[in-house]
């Protein structure tokens, strides 16, 4: 039935309201049935019409003509899909849950993979964006601006703590310098206000400010009449002149102000040293992203050429030009791409696991479907009304998959920084709820296509004839064996992921950190930096703070410190050190500056190794002395003693005497220690202490000693921070050790994270045994009946089913093995000292799904070894 | 769409021609269709009920004619059908195509 498109509006919309009243409809035919049948029995009308067909027919065929046949039929294969659910609560239970479990954590992994990688970044043209890799100086920002012919560059630099002043309590946020086109080159703009203007880079022009919309809010109140108004950015006013719009998130999601990247070449040191900044660009027209590569490395090669000190020759000799989207997700794409297999694998486990599931009901289900068969149903109704099943389970477990999935994803986005752009918002949306329902039909089809074949296959006559339910073809029960042996080998893989990850999680715990983070409070106190410029008065303060931390009743000992281990902060040093050439390939070994007060080292446990630690007398008018890390003792002066060697910062004048040689400390991370181009650690007393650019740091933090840390001594410790000065923001009291904790919390929660894919799947794979076992005795039933009353012994049954379900197991161990082999490469990144072909772990995998296997199939086992040989007889 | 047509041997969609065509006149109810096609086509067009009713159905779906109950010549209720607007013009349509169609079997038929 076609028609013109009219047409078949017409029809559909009749059909529509011909659902609401086809009780009437039906009536109405009727009669007019009964009116015609009656006219041909009065053989009125002259001509004589004979009966002539069926009227049985004819009523079919006009109510088929009023509905939407293919709705109705699928609703009612739904109906009598709900009515076998009832039927089989448990079985429907476990399909359903353990759908939802691989649909929702699918779900939520692709809404992180779409958000982050494949949704391009929310900028006009995004994929004309490009980050220069390697950080540059800022001689380099104006460099590659004036000499890129295919890019526009800018720099936005990675983000660093400012104090915010006289506007409310004084606090610490995140923000960017940034060069005055930053807004142009990433396309996009503010949301109130204005950008920066070309030549806010200048010094006396820059004492500009924008912010971010949640600063905007937090702080201001949404007042739109703050833009123009001053505020104190590390004791400097700036106009804010632009607010950013809610979401705006770069160069990371933690950003609240924006401030213009001074260019100033006759800052030597700001211009040459200090802070280095990553450029991104934006592609010229009609230059592409190759010719932009092409362009960097020559363009990097010139630019090492006209610093005024020398530099590496290999300094940046890998830059290129990536997109920038790649660059902003870093290091979390191969952690995306390795948990959204992972979850695709508990899906496709789910998946076997109802195939088998259903596999084996097909097959108890042979007589009712030979039945339908007989009553006239084709083959294709029955492998439809078969498959409907299985979607309608899927797509239950695709709701409960969505409810599960918001939760899935809080947990999966705490595995990612959070200073990851656009991280934050993201939800599941209605193009994930989508895709979930797609997932689930495909897995409804995929899990049903086989039962449903199998079941299709039903020879009508001797099914019914013998009654029987077991005359499975062997191929479907071989088909079944295969999933769980499939089951049992994507559990394999998840399990060595896990057991990886752990051994690496025992690995760090066990690292030698250096210092004992035990019993040790930390408070961060950060005046402006201008506080610092006159020293006196800087040293005074944290004179007074360490000498009244000390006085608080359980503290043991205080100290200040630049930086604490694991606080995330990463100061350094270029150093010249006595006796040791610089060489071209290394100018200027880097050092960790530690500006720290004499108590340090005693606080933090950190063991003297040679010569002396510092001291009291290690002041700002004594002599210039320094302490260094062994890892520095053994780089400089390798079978040397390191104690009386002469050291400098490369911007400095004075040379320091080496004191003493401590033991290294894991200072950035828990993992390495150290970046490996830093080549150790230099301390030297905070009186003393200068940065690269000569001034004292004036951001530090307090550490306390404490007998343990309890919430009295914290908040004292606090308090007295707070007390000294109103317009220095102070961070909270932190245990040391919830620092060290923390600075492993995403690797511990990925651990988690693949702990719980592990457990879902060794519990699903024993689900799958199980059931396969089950469902093999219940088969064999009149087998083991006839081998026990020939005399077999129970030992002898029970053997033989264990024997039946671990070789289907071990079959799955081996693919697993081969398979875990094969993928737990892309896995190195996240592990510690583990290979990832770990014997141990393997082993480990090995003996736990063998356990799992053994003790799913017990069950069975031992029930077909209880079998009583003369009620299974008599029954067939 | 289970509409499979079982217009005995007539061609495939004439039926809905046929009954369209005697509509032309006036209204009809479903057995006077009928006789009327048996009559005018000499005994030749015998219309059954199991094709008659949902052939009527299926114009009464596409909105080519309407439905309506009334008396019967025998003061019977009975259901009458009308062309609507559309019908007439599907009429017109089917016609066309219809006697095209025959024109092309008779041109094959008497091929040389």
């Amino acid at each position: 039935m076609k028609g013109s498109l009219r047409t078949r509006l017409t029809r559909m919309g009749r059909r529509a309201m011909a659902y609401w009243r086809r009780d009437q409809l039906h009536r109405e035919l009727e009669e007019e049935l009964a009116f015609h049948l009656e006219q041909i029995e009065a053989g009125e009308g002259g001509s004589g019409l004979a009966q002539f067909g069926n009227a049985t027919l004819a009523r079919e065929e006009c109510r088929e003509m009023w509905s939407y046949m293919s709705l109705e039929r699928i609703l009612q294969d739904l109906r009598y899909a709900v009515r076998m659910y009832r039927r089989t609560p448990a079985f429907t239970a476990v399909s359903i849950l353990s759908l939802a479990l691989g649909i929702g954590g699918t779900a939520a992994m692709l809404s992180l993979v779409n958000s982050l990688l494949l949704r391009p970044l929310p900028y006009s043209h995004p994929e004309r964006l490009l980050r220069i890799t390697g950080i540059f100086p800022r001689a380099g920002v104006r460099y590659f601006q004036e000499q890129s012919r295919t890019m526009e560059v800018a720099a936005v630099s990675a983000g660093s703590d400012f104090n915010l002043t006289g506007s409310g309590s004084a606090v610490r946020i995140t923000g960017s310098r940034a060069s005055p086109n930053f807004l142009s080159v990433l396309g996009t703009s503010v949301a109130m206000g204005r950008s920066f203007r070309p030549g806010e880079e200048t010094p006396g022009r820059d004492s500009v400010v924008i912010i971010s919309h949640d600063l905007w809010r937090d702080r201001f109140a949404s007042d739109p009449t703050v833009l123009g108004r001053v505020i104190q950015i590390d004791g400097v006013g700036r106009e804010v002149v632009g607010i950013m719009p809610a979401g705006f998130a770069y160069p990371s999601a933690q950003g609240r102000i924006w401030i213009p990247m001074r260019l100033d070449p006759s800052n030597f040191v700001e211009y040459w040293g200090t802070e280095f900044v990553p450029l991104i660009g934006r592609l010229r027209d009609g230059a592409t992203p190759g010719e932009a590569r092409q362009e960097v490395p020559p363009l990097v090669a010139q630019f090492r050429g006209t610093f005024p000190y020398p530099m590496a020759r290999d300094w940046n000799a890998d830059s290129t030009a990536i997109p920038l989207q790649q660059d902003i997700l870093g290091d979390s794409r191969g952690k995306l791409i390795i948990l959204l297999s992972s979850v695709a694998l508990v899906l496709l486990i789910a998946c076997a696991n109802v195939a088998s599931l259903l596999l084996s009901r097909a097959t108890t289900r042979r007589r009712e479907i030979a039945l339908r068969a007989a009553l006239g149903a084709g083959q294709m109704r029955i492998v439809r009304q078969l498959l409907t099943e299985s979607v309608g389970l899927a797509l239950a477990g695709a709701v409960f998959g969505v409810l599960l999935g918001t939760a899935a994803l809080a947990i999966f986005k705490s595995l990612l920084p959070r200073s990851l752009p656009g991280l934050e918002p993201i939800a599941i949306d209605w193009q994930i709820v989508a895709a979930a329902g797609v997932l689930a039909l495909l897995t409804g089809v995929i899990s049903g296509l086989a039962p449903a074949l199998s079941a299709a296959q039903v020879d009508l006559a001797r099914t019914i004839k013998t009654g029987s339910q077991k005359a499975s073809s062997g191929f479907w029960t071989r088909v079944r064996g295969l999933l769980v042996a499939g089951e049992v080998a994507l559990t394999i893989v998840l399990l060595v992921s896990a057991g990886l990850l752990l051994r690496s999680l025992y690995q760090l715990s066990q690292v030698d950190l250096g210092f004992d983070p035990a019993h040790v409070l930390t408070v961060q106190v950060s005046p402006n930096p201008s506080y610092c410029t006159q020293r006196d008065r800087c040293i005074a303060l944290y004179d007074r703070l360490v000498e009244r931390a000390a006085g608080i009743a359980g503290v043991r000992a205080a100290a200040a410190a630049n930086a604490v281990p694991l606080d995330g902060q990463l100061p350094l040093i270029p150093v010249n050190v006595e006796d040791y050439p610089k060489t071209v390939d290394h100018p200027a070994p880097m050092l960790w500056f530690g500006a720290v007060s004499p108590e340090y080292f005693g606080v933090l446990r950190i063991p003297l190794l040679a010569g002396r630690y510092l001291t009291r007398a290690d002041n700002a008018r004594a002599s210039a002395v320094a302490v260094v890390s062994a890892a520095a003792a053994k780089h400089f002066w390798p079978n040397q003693n390191a104690v009386g060697k002469h050291i400098k910062a490369s911007s400095g004048q004075d040379w320091r005497t080496v004191v003493g040689v401590v033991g290294d400390v894991r200072q950035y991370s828990l993992s390495q220690g150290l970046p490996s181009f830093v080549g150790g650690a230099l301390y030297v007393p905070y009186s003393q202490a200068a940065g690269e650019d000569g001034r004292m740091p004036a951001a530090m933090t307090l550490l306390a000693g404490v007998g343990s840390e309890d919430l009295r001594v914290a908040n004292a410790f606090r308090q007295l921070a707070v007390e000294q000065d109103p317009n220095v923001p102070v961070g909270r009291a932190q245990a040391l050790e919830e620092m060290v904790t923390g600075s492993i919390g995403d690797f511990r929660s990925t651990m988690r994270v693949f702990l719980g894919f592990a457990a879902s799947a060794i519990l699903l794979a024993a689900v799958g045994i199980y059931g396969l076992m089950s469902y093999w005795v219940s088969q064999r039933l009149y087998e083991i009946a006839l081998r026990v009353a020939m005399g077999a012994s129970r030992r002898r049954i029970l053997s033989l089913i264990l024997g039946q379900g671990l070789q289907v197991t071990a079959l799955g161990m081996l693919a697993g093995i081969l398979a875990a082999l094969a993928l737990t490469r892309f896995l190195a990144a996240l592990l510690y000292q583990v290979a990832a072909t770990d014997f141990l772990t393997y082993a480990m995998v090995v003996g736990v799904v063998s356990g799992v296997a053994v003790l799913a199939t017990a069950f069975p086992a031992w029930r077909a070894a209880r079998v009583d040989p003369l009620k299974s007889l008599r029954a067939e | 769409m289970g509409a499979s047509k079982r217009t005995s041997e007539l061609l495939p969609g004439t039926l809905d021609l046929l009954i369209l065509r005697s509509l032309v006149s006036g209204p009809k109810h479903g057995y006077a269709i009928a006789s009327r096609l048996k009559q005018v086509s000499d005994e030749v067009l015998q219309v059954g009920e199991s094709s008659l009713y949902p052939a009527l159905q299926r114009l009464l779906l596409n909105g080519w004619v309407k439905a309506e109950w009334g008396a019967s010549e025998n003061n019977r209720r009975a259901r009458y059908y009308s062309l609507t607007a559309s019908g007439k013009k599907q009429l017109v349509l089917e016609r066309d195509e219809f006697a095209r169609m025959v024109e092309a079997i008779q041109k094959v038929l008497s091929m040389a």
